[in-house]
């Protein structure tokens, strides 16, 4: 009782530090920090970093992970831990598409023939964690399953559909001298952000990511929080996988397994940006703002290191050295944070 | 006589919060202490001191005599001072004999599990446990006995100074017993144990004397004798004790809120029977493991039931989920606040506002300022401090982890209530404050029904009580006939087998 109303002393004078933790999270504090470290590093050591043309670029980079990423963060935060089938489910869904473009049926069509299948994938995988299944098996099993079912459909061949093809906008388009993939990302993050802090839904993720005992006992079961989260993580790599398909016109099921970025597997890559970003592990906390946070922030080290010539093998090892980083920062910031009963 | 173990003018900060301001402790050889306070008060802080977990304090420490210093809790351990901690150690897929000779300088070099169950023989015959075979493994044993099995650990090592930390606190009546007896037999044997509890029952029956903190200082230890309850709970209070129970009202007689009907929950033998009424609070008094919290789970659809029907509002139905139980207006508090009862990562008003984010949400809107004035006012009607409504569940203390744990189901507006041993690990000042909630709370209307282990609890609380006994609803006590004695007559042997 005695140590509960004291509060931490009011009365000393706050350094900027103390100013800046009053209003904001220190975890987005350090974050933005590194951010700027970086941007500062990049221009001193590379004269072609500060350029508008190479901002857009890392934004864009960032832009197709990062939409992948955010979807994820809410399995992730929701406690049901990763799907390792976000690529899978990009290949199965680029297939999708590319095969009824090349059918003829239209952007509009195939759009919503990829989206519901994306909605399966991502309700199958729901139901089975949902039910009790353990995140990494079931989503091991389906990655089989849905890159099994994209290969045979496709005859592991390249899908080619045909300019014009009503998808110009969503591949090459730009607005506001903007790339569309670079709105839709930056939308994507803000949509997701207002859906976690002002909805009844993203309250509820939270809530069963924190405690999945004493969500069920007030009232909110897990069943239903990771159906929904698993559809919404497919629907974006469905996003992804469509977009990426408009870029080139074409579509094959290794789209995102080699060779895809910098750090080669698109899985991997999503689930490192989720990391980054410092969202638990284990559920209850973060936000998909850290996770589109986390994309830049990769993108942008990333960049710098092709700036300066590095090939693919150094830049992989950069984005496992950042993970590894970015867990022992956050791990000893949040101990700090928690005052010790 | 020079005490075995001395402390002079213990002082301890973490940060700008001072929890030891200059404590003084002592303790004799063969000597069993009580080390009591509320919580906060600094027993914990003192008991890590005391077993070398904590080396930052200011002040002298002296084992017989001489001045030691403890960098860690090896260093403690080598000079004989031994700490069971309430988060039991054990192995739990390993045997007791394993278990026992885990870690240490006793450790065999080479043994075969006969020759180390013989060892470990003399060591349970210690603490009480004769009747274990060491070879048994220790997922296989009682709560209760595996708190015993983790003393002989601490016994092989042959320790002078045995710390005891709330070692009953997660215990029924007949385990909790067998805990006391193992005390009294360890200091007839010579050793010293410094007894950390909130139950004053045990207290008074084990220890020699007691020493009493308070906001971080210490009051000189007094035998037991000169103590009773009431001033005990005036020193660790700082001021009188005001009666801890409230006063009970008339329940008028009133057709029942809630017909319970042949409900069978897992892990009883047979279906119960009986009636919730609205203003009362309803007691469930039973052993660990006699039913009485299954009971309160099958109604709040936190447990499997294997029939039975619940009728409530002219409705008859059995909820499979505590989802439904909330929309008929039954809030379930289970015993395990750390399990199911709290997010204790996320904030506190989210942590009230939990069962009830439908309204404070439009068309799944969430509504900050709702949530705020609804958290807000719960918070006071709690006596929660508002100031820390955004600070996270984890960082308060057990009481008032306790209160948010309860309080939250104010937001459904519940009708009924289900409170499972909701004192346990709390204070005494948080107590009372729970208790006068529970009954406000029966005075507006609403039906509290309570499970506890705690007999005092359960005699003083409670309108009525029905008692349990090995998975049977054996009877039910009004008013007029509650006593200590006829309940724990009634949940310990209700069949004559013993005499007691």
């Amino acid at each position: 009782m005695a140590a509960d109303t004291m509060n931490s002393s009011p009365k000393q004078s706050l350094s900027l530090w103390g100013k800046l933790t009053q209003h904001y999270s220190p975890l987005v504090i350090v974050m933005v920090a590194l951010l700027v470290f970086v941007f500062v590093a990049g221009m001193v050591t590379a004269p072609n970093f500060l350029t508008w043309f190479n901002f857009k670029t890392i934004i864009r980079d960032a832009a197709l992970v990062g939409i992948m990423a955010i979807g994820l963060t809410f399995v992730t935060l929701s406690g049901n831990f990763f799907l390792l089938s976000m690529k899978e489910t990009a290949a199965l869904c680029v297939i999708a598409f590319a095969t009824s473009m090349s059918a003829g049926y239209g952007f509009e069509v195939s759009f919503i023939f990829t989206m519901l299948i994306a909605v399966i994938a991502g309700a199958l995988q729901g139901i089975l964690i949902g039910l009790g299944g353990n995140p990494i098996v079931v989503t091991l099993g389906a990655a089989g399953l849905f890159f099994g079912v994209g290969s045979w459909w496709s005859d592991n061949l390249v899908i080619s559909f045909r300019r014009p093809h009503g998808a110009e906008w969503l591949g090459s388009g730009s607005f506001l001298g903007l790339p569309n993939i670079t709105v839709a990302f930056i939308l994507f993050a803000v949509v997701a952000e207002l859906v976690l802090r002002y909805t009844n839904f993203g309250r509820q993720v939270y809530l069963v990511g924190a405690n999945r005992a004493a969500g069920h006992a007030t009232g909110h079961e897990n069943f239903s929080m990771a159906i929904k989260t698993c559809i919404i993580a497919s629907v974006c790599s469905a996003v992804v996988a469509i977009a990426f398909a408009a870029q080139v016109s074409s579509a094959h099921v290794n789209y995102f397994s080699s060779s895809f970025g910098s750090s080669g597997d698109m899985t991997i890559l999503v689930i490192a940006t989720v990391m980054v970003g410092g969202n638990s592990i284990m559920g209850g906390y973060g936000s998909t703002l850290r996770s589109s946070l986390g994309a830049i922030f990769i993108s942008t080290v990333d960049n710098m290191m092709v700036l300066h010539g590095f090939n693919s093998g150094p830049r992989v090892l950069a984005v496992g050295l950042m993970i590894v980083f970015s867990i022992i920062v956050f791990a000893l910031l949040r101990r700090g944070s928690r005052v010790q009963e | 006589m020079q005490p075995l173990l001395e402390l002079k003018s213990i002082k301890r900060s973490f940060g700008a919060i001072d929890a030891l301001r200059g404590v003084d402790f002592e303790i004799n050889a063969g000597e069993v202490m009580g080390l009591v306070g509320e919580n906060g008060a600094g027993k914990s802080t003192l008991v890590k001191i005391i077993s070398g977990f904590d080396a930052g304090y200011t002040g002298e420490y002296l084992l017989k005599g001489k001045p030691v210093v403890f960098n860690n809790a090896v260093g403690a351990e080598r000079a004989g001072i031994a700490i069971a901690q309430q988060e039991l150690s054990l192995i739990p897929t390993m045997s007791v004999a394993e278990n026992i000779f885990l870690v240490g300088h006793n450790v065999p070099l080479f043994a075969t599990k006969r020759s180390l169950a013989k060892k470990a023989k003399t060591f349970l015959e210690e603490v009480g446990l004769d009747d274990i075979d060491p070879s048994k493994g220790v997922d296989r044993l009682s709560v209760g006995e595996q708190h015993l099995v983790e003393v002989a650990r601490l016994i092989a090592h042959d320790p002078s100074v045995l710390i005891l930390d709330e070692p009953t606190a997660a215990l029924g009546e007949s385990d909790s017993i067998r805990i006391l007896n193992m005390v009294k037999r360890l200091a007839a044997n010579g050793k010293s144990i410094i007894y950390v509890s909130h139950r004053m029952d045990e207290i008074f029956k084990i220890t020699d004397r007691i020493t009493v903190l308070r906001d971080g200082s210490s009051q000189a230890a007094r035998p037991a004798s000169e103590l009773d309850v009431h001033s005990l709970v005036s020193l660790m209070l700082g001021r009188e004790m005001t009666d801890m129970f409230p006063q009970r009202s008339v329940v008028a007689p009133v057709p029942p809120m809630m017909q319970v009907m042949d409900l069978w929950p897992d892990g009883l033998l047979g279906p119960v029977s009986f009636d919730i009424k609205p203003g009362e609070i309803l007691g469930l008094a039973g052993q660990l493991g006699s039913g009485s919290g299954e009971v309160l789970g099958a109604i709040a659809g936190a447990r499997k039931t294997r029939g039975g029907q619940l009728q409530m509002d002219g409705r008859t139905f059995l909820p499979k989920s505590p989802r439904e139980a909330i929309a008929a207006g039954i809030g379930y508090c289970s015993e395990d606040r750390k399990h199911d009862g709290l997010f204790l990562g996320r904030p506190i008003i989210e942590n009230i506002s939990s069962p009830s984010l439908g309204a404070i949400s439009t068309a799944g809107f969430l509504s900050h300022r709702r949530e705020r004035d609804l958290a807000t006012d719960i918070a006071q009607k709690f006596t929660v401090d508002q100031s820390r409504m955004n600070a996270e569940a984890g960082v308060l203390s057990g009481g008032n982890q306790q209160k948010v744990a309860l309080g939250k189901w104010l937001s459904i507006e519940p009708k009924i209530i289900l409170v499972n041993e909701p004192t346990r690990g709390v204070d005494v000042g948080a107590r009372a404050e729970i208790y006068r909630k529970l009954r406000e709370l029966a005075d507006a209307g609403a039906a509290i029904v309570l499970a506890s282990t705690d007999i005092q609890e359960i005699t003083n609380l409670p309108d009525r009580v029905l008692t349990f006994y090995r998975g049977m609803l054996i009877g039910e006590i009004a008013q007029d006939q509650l006593s200590a004695a006829t309940i724990l007559k009634q949940i310990t042997d209700p069949f004559n087998q013993t005499n007691l």
